[in-house]
């Protein structure tokens, strides 16, 4: 980790209701560069509602978010130009190709340089194992395959700030093994901050600087690197 | 200056970029649109054997065939407003484009023109089938009139409709009971233009130069001027939950 500490986002308390019910409730906390935080919780904790409303594709019903000073009121192409995210929803279209589906998104951020997006996909393509699939439409994919397109899609783009929502649900143990390994490179050599949810304990544990455990909505547990080693987190869910 | 004139070269190719990945989805869900286009087949050839038993007439009246063709029109554009806003939100891949740094307005923009080649290729087929089927009364029309009926007798309504669709769609994503929140909204809002777009038809049809269509002309113009501006005001607050 980099020993600057500055800060990067700032979630100033976040209250998101539905109706009577509140998904979250008062979440405030603040990430520093070039780290990697984890967000662990059981189901219906309100994991999958922070990470949207962290990259801005939900509104809050209260609070903030600030990301490298900017918030999404009046910045929001600005810092969406630096996130990547990932969520439980697939942002591929079916009927398109794998390439075909890249280019579209690589064009939405404003690369429009044929010969680039060609060798940005070719490279990803073989690093994730898809060089064989890559003129397939995506509706001929395995759920797996798809996840592997869908983390490409968000790497692409060179992001400083990575969403990811439970990334490593439907891989194989080389592509999480993979995934982990870019994940971490991306921190360490290309100072990109990444935020990510999963239940999957024994991997925040591998990667993760910073866990916050959610439980109904509320932060009920935030612990550094040096802490969560020595606790069961299961036991704040 | 050199920066606005960046951004505008950059909104135009994104606005490209997402009409283009559209068309080619459409194209490779061609199915989808065949049924549309049996649906109006269908619909004109029910019409004009009803019209033809029950009247006993060779050629269908002007009035008649034109609101024929544009209450299948308007029909037409409740199936091609859920493949805006709707299908985007069904498919997840909303998110995606929300996500992007790409502006709400480029969004809609690109919609809108998405629904108005696709309503515009399905009148190409009404009307041609429509002439044969129901052999409408019509003076032969010289090549200033074709224009003037395709310019603002065809085009400028279906623009209008378009953006009336964008915003329906967009506005019924996120609701519940699509299929039936979709037509309650479109009604009341193409409701103010179905006259002059049906005057505008017959006016023209019959031979009118252009200085008669004025009011109708001024109508849709003032229409579309409305819908657009509530769009481009709303954009925002439409397309984010």
């Amino acid at each position: 980790m980099n020993e600057s500490n500055k800060e990067l986002l700032n979630c100033v308390n976040v209250s998101k209701q539905y109706g009577y019910f509140f998904a979250l409730k008062n979440i405030s906390f603040k990430t520093e560069e070039n780290t990697i935080i984890g967000i662990a919780g059981a189901n219906g904790a309100g994991k999958t509602t922070l990470i949207k409303i962290l990259c801005g594709l939900i509104n809050p019903t209260l609070g903030k978010i600030v990301i490298k000073g900017m918030d999404y009121e009046n910045h929001s192409n600005t810092i969406k130009k630096k996130i990547g995210i990932s969520t439980d929803e697939s942002y591929l279209y079916e009927e398109l190709t794998i390439f075909e589906n890249l280019k579209f998104y690589d064009n939405l951020h404003l690369n429009f340089d044929k010969n680039s997006i060609k060798t940005k996909i070719e490279q990803f393509a073989s690093k994730f194992n898809l060089t064989e699939w890559i003129n397939e439409p995506v509706e001929n994919l395995s759920h797996g395959m798809k996840q592997k397109v869908e983390l490409i899609r968000v790497f692409m783009h060179q992001p400083s700030i990575l969403f990811l929502d439970e990334p490593f649900s439907g891989l194989d143990y080389n592509t999480t093994k993979i995934l982990i390994e870019s994940l971490n490179e991306m921190r360490d050599k290309e100072n990109v901050s990444i935020i990510l949810t999963t239940h999957k304990t024994e991997i925040l544990a591998q990667i993760c600087d910073k866990i916050i455990v959610l439980k109904k909505g509320k932060i009920s547990k935030s612990f550094t690197k040096e802490e969560y080693k020595e606790i069961q987190i299961e036991s704040y869910f | 200056m050199q920066n606005k004139d960046k951004d505008q070269k950059s909104s135009f190719k994104l606005f490209k970029t997402i009409l283009f990945k559209d068309i080619k989805s459409e194209v490779r869900q061609i199915n989808d649109l065949f049924s549309i286009f049996l649906f109006d087949i269908i619909s004109i050839f029910i019409f004009s054997s009803v019209y033809s038993f029950s009247s006993q007439a060779q050629n269908m009246p002007l009035e008649i065939f034109v609101i024929e063709v544009w209450l299948i029109i308007f029909f037409t554009l409740i199936f091609l407003m859920s493949k805006l806003f709707v299908k985007e939100k069904e498919s997840g891949t909303l998110g995606g484009l929300l996500s992007s740094p790409v502006s709400g307005n480029i969004i809609l923009v690109s919609k809108i023109f998405y629904c108005f080649i696709l309503l515009s290729i399905v009148e190409l087929i009404l009307f041609i089938f429509s002439i044969f089927l129901s052999a409408p009364s019509i003076e032969n029309l010289s090549f200033a009139q074709l224009m003037i009926f395709i310019t603002f007798g065809v085009l400028l309504p279906t623009l209008d409709l378009s953006i009336c669709g964008s915003i329906v769609s967009a506005f019924s994503m996120y609701v519940k009971n699509k299929s039936f929140v979709l037509p309650i909204l479109l009604f009341p809002l193409i409701l103010p233009i179905t006259t002059s777009i049906i005057s505008l038809n017959i006016k023209i049809l019959e031979g009118s130069l252009i200085n008669d269509l004025f009011y109708e002309v001024i109508f849709l113009v003032a229409h579309i001027t409305l819908m657009g501006s509530i769009l481009t005001l709303i954009s925002q607050t439409l397309l984010y939950d």
